[in-house]
């Protein structure tokens, strides 16, 4: 307990260097564009206002190798913001903690289960939909399957995503196999189908694949809601998403704590702060995200099409990241085989 | 037909009548530098459409993504990185590589080839071995990630061209020119700075150029060696587009081109591709 | 000639790019190299351990890509450093020789713009120019020429036509500062004893410019063995080779150890090719008598 003298010795003195001492440094990860603008602008002064502490975020992905390379006693980060895949491998190595529950975290308490459900590693903040962005004007019926991209009359009009390197197209193959086979581990039935698909027009990245459906390069691609979406009101394009009847798979932006961090409750609090429903529905109107927490309130354009209540959140399908990983080295070179040439 | 072997091309050219071979020669190079250009004219075209995603063919003219360029204080920041980096990388290139260069062509060091193979080496790797190797080295020795690292990487892959190209002008060199100067009484200091270095700087230049551009341009490397608020520009252009395609990249690009081109046209000024000597 | 198989005082100038290269080089990619015969990271992972099994996958290609990685790396650095060379000798050679101090200074920048215009915006603008809805075909269609859209993109020729696009500059400023060094009057004194034109070329001008046609095209070769954010944004899946693979790796996979095998390969497959660029170069400049 300290009296307003005392205070006022102690500012006297060294106030600057005091304040400096206290002042602790979380060391974030972040993506770039529309999202990283909206955390610079306001997220994050106001974390570093009310906290009182400093946020270095780094944007330059791809953030697991350098987490990898940093030592565990002292991480390069203290909260890893990364998408679910990655969150498993970085789990498999030791790199992130394995649960966070309601006790670090008290918003976790609020969230929608898949935000903290046996397939995720850590604490899922937003979520998009991994289905069918189609173009409207090229006298194409709405999607109603992951099999209507395989209409022969879209040969060499369809996209998808290089494998190996992006989740979408990860998650893609695991949906053939459900679609064409057993389930999301069948990937003998997913490769036929993969096989089937060609000629089909191969991505790195989903701003590619906006590229292409916007200029018409292809009239239907695997896309998450958000991407399509985003093209709203004065940007309008003549592109829309389908959400297939077999379910569509989540693509979670998810935060995790490391275990070395030397900040663990300000790296708590930070999860804690983005799970908070005006936080949330800052960023999810910005960006186009489904919100994890479900006490958010969006605005009404973006309610109707986002996943925010539980009837529409029951649509998404999460992959088991865990079983993938393992097999991901076969799994790429199999459907590098595949998709050549 | 023949001329008098005291007149230079261009008079003799000028008194030839429509010359068919020589304006194929000029076509032929218009038609390259199309080739180089094109896209340059195509991301112009981006920087000035005011759609906010890219596309072809272009619905107007705006300057609302150079607005957003210029006013988004991340873009700038890493512009000045970028410039300042690329500028200091350029000076350190051109003295490590000249230097080198003239060691492996004139100081009969033993394992010649070898040893030039091996300074060529940082071109064949993938950069982001590269990156990831000094990232782990940087870190392991206790260093972090502080510019002078940065800096010091990207030296590492420009000297290599300041090298080659020094190297390439150092063997079509006639010896005889410095051989005359000191046979005129020049002492070995006087002939290197008077006579070698001046007819080097062509190479050195070429050297210099390239560094500064891959210094400028760098990207894998980078990716690994920025810290937060310490991005270069290529790094934040990257993570930017990731998310977001719109005009803003592309303006960006522009305004880094013509950035970047004034540099080089100052530098062509002060050290000149063209200043060489005639005999 | 200075022969003589002592060193001379002047090597001692290697020095400072020797300790560059030790420190920031040797070292790190040694560690790298030695990371490569482990199963994990020795310093972070008490678990890892000694193996060879990172090389006995790539040599053994159990799963039937990785040769055709390191092949497909190969032929496309050849055919890259080939058409940048075609594309470049007659701009340098123009450039060198212009007389005019703007027209000089324009063409260098014209030629350097490319370099600049940054990895990420030129991909897009090669999308732009080449895919299906792109420029060309929609030029090609209008005008009748084709009635399907030619496969620019997504393949090793649109791969090959953005790579040559970055390198031609590297090519043309290698060149040009050796065929300004070409004094003029030698190809006028070969046209005044009857030669023509082309011949003169052929026969005096290009042998006194192979130095810099080998330094650019060991140059251009040398950067796009090592070229994968091209590639990977050109090429689709239809391409494939060891740095794309290597980036999956590092970037995709979390296997560093792997990847650093893989670049260790790369890195002694490319090093025999630019010893023996070096033996041939040194042997003509000798044949030629000079420095």
């Amino acid at each position: 307990m300290r009296s307003g003298a005392g205070l006022a010795a102690i500012a006297a003195v060294g106030a600057p260097s005091i304040l400096h001492a206290q002042t602790k440094t979380l060391k974030i990860t972040t993506w770039g564009g529309k999202w990283g603008d909206v955390m610079k602008a306001t997220v994050l002064p106001a974390f570093e206002k009310e906290f009182k502490c400093t946020v270095s975020a780094d944007q330059a992905f791809p953030f697991v190798p350098k987490l990898q390379a940093s030592s565990k006693t002292d991480p390069i980060y203290d909260v890893l913001h990364t998408n679910s895949n990655e969150q498993w491998n970085s789990l498999s190595e030791g790199l992130v903690m394995a649960k966070i529950t309601a006790k670090e975290v008290p918003n976790v308490a609020d969230v929608y289960p898949y935000a903290v459900s046996d397939k995720i590693v850590g604490v899922t903040i937003f979520t998009s939909a991994i289905g069918l962005g189609y173009r409207t004007d090229k006298g194409l019926a709405k999607p109603t399957s992951w099999k209507d991209l395989a209409d022969p009359k879209l040969a060499g009009a369809r996209g998808g995503y290089i494998i190996p390197v992006n989740s979408l197209g990860q998650c893609h193959l695991m949906m053939l196999g459900k679609v064409y086979g057993k389930g999301l581990t069948d990937l003998d039935a997913a490769y036929k189908a993969l096989e089937a698909l060609k000629p089909i027009k191969l991505v790195d990245f989903t701003g590619q694949m906006e590229k292409m459906l916007l200029s018409a390069e292809v009239s239907m691609g695997v896309i998450h809601d958000s991407g399509v979406y985003r093209y709203d009101g004065p940007n309008m394009q003549p592109v829309d998403f389908a959400s297939p009847s077999e379910g569509v798979l989540a693509l979670e932006q998810v935060l995790n704590v490391t275990p070395g961090s030397k900040v663990k409750d300000l790296a708590f609090g930070y999860i804690d702060y983005m799970l908070r429903p005006d936080v949330q529905k800052l960023l999810a109107e910005a960006v186009w995200y489904s919100p994890a927490n479900t006490k958010v309130k969006l605005d009404a354009k973006y309610d109707a099409k986002l996943l925010t209540t539980p009837a529409k959140v029951a649509t998404l399908i999460q992959p088991d990241w865990k079983w993938y990983n393992a097999r991901k080295e076969d799994i790429d070179a199999r459907v590098t085989k595949i998709l050549k040439g | 037909m023949s001329a008098p072997m005291s007149a230079p091309m261009s008079v003799v050219a000028n008194k030839r009548p429509f010359d068919v071979g020589h304006a194929a020669y000029l076509a032929l190079n218009a038609l390259l530098l199309t080739f180089l250009l094109a896209p340059i004219a195509i991301v112009l075209v981006f920087a000035l459409n005011p759609t906010p995603y890219i596309s072809f063919p272009p619905v107007g003219v705006s300057l609302r993504w150079f607005e957003k360029f210029f006013a988004g204080t991340e873009f700038m920041n890493a512009l000045w990185l970028s410039l300042w980096v690329a500028s200091v990388v350029l000076v350190l290139s051109i003295l490590i590589g000249g230097a080198c260069a003239l060691a492996l062509a004139r100081g009969n060091l033993p394992g010649r080839a070898f040893l030039t193979a091996f300074f060529m080496s940082p071109l064949m790797l993938p950069a982001i071995l590269t990156g990831l190797a000094l990232f782990q080295a940087y870190l392991l020795s206790g260093i972090g990630r502080p510019v002078w690292g940065l800096i010091l990487a990207h030296t590492l892959v420009a000297v290599p061209y300041v090298i080659r190209t020094t190297l390439a002008v150092l063997h079509n060199f006639d010896r005889r020119i410095e051989e005359a100067a000191a046979v005129l009484g020049a002492s070995p200091a006087r002939v290197f700075f008077e006579v070698t270095l001046p007819l080097i700087r062509p190479g050195v230049f070429a050297g210099g150029v390239f560094a500064f551009i891959v210094s400028f341009d760098q990207f894998p490397v980078s990716l690994f060696l920025v810290v937060p608020k310490g991005e270069t520009l290529p790094v934040v252009l990257f993570n930017y587009m990731k998310f977001d395609l719109d005009g803003a990249i592309a303006a960006a690009s522009m305004v880094s081109i013509l950035l970047a081109l004034s540099v080089v046209l100052v530098l062509e000024r002060l050290i000149g591709l063209k200043a060489y000597v005639k005999l | 000639m200075i022969s003589g198989a002592r060193p001379s005082p002047i090597a001692w100038l290697v020095a400072p790019a020797a300790l560059l290269f030790v420190l920031f080089f040797v070292l790190p990619f040694g560690v790298m190299a030695m990371m490569s015969f482990y199963s994990g990271n020795p310093v972070t992972n008490p678990n890892a351990f000694a193996t060879t099994r990172h090389y006995e996958r790539f040599i053994f290609d159990t799963a039937g890509i990785y040769h055709e990685a390191l092949w497909s790396t190969l032929s496309i650095g050849l055919v890259t450093t080939v058409v940048s060379l075609l594309i470049g000798y007659p701009l340098a050679h123009w450039m060198a020789r212009m007389q005019s101090r703007l027209g000089h200074a324009l063409v260098l920048m014209a030629v350097i713009a490319p370099m600049l215009t940054g990895i990420v915006v030129r991909t897009f603008a090669w999308m732009t120019i080449l895919q299906d809805k792109g420029v060309i075909n929609t030029l090609l269609i209008q005008w009748g020429l084709t009635d399907k859209p030619l496969p620019l993109m997504y393949n090793e020729f649109g791969t090959v036509v953005a790579l040559v696009h970055i390198y031609v500059p590297f090519m043309v400023l290698t060149l040009t500062g050796v065929i300004g060094r070409i004094d003029e009057r030698l190809e006028q004194a070969a046209r005044s004893l009857g030669a023509g034109r082309v011949r003169a070329f052929v026969e005096v001008t290009l042998p006194l410019s192979l130095p810099g046609i080998l330094a650019g095209s060991l140059l251009v070769f040398a950067l796009s063995i090592s070229a994968y954010v091209t590639p990977s944004l050109m090429g689709g899946t239809n391409v494939l080779t060891l740095p794309m693979l290597i980036a999956q790796q590092v970037g995709t996979s979390f296997n560093p150890n792997f990847a650093g095998a893989l670049g260790v390969i790369l890195l002694l497959v490319s090093l025999a090719i630019v010893v023996a660029y070096n033996r041939i170069l040194a042997r003509l400049s000798g044949e030629q008598g000079m420095a």
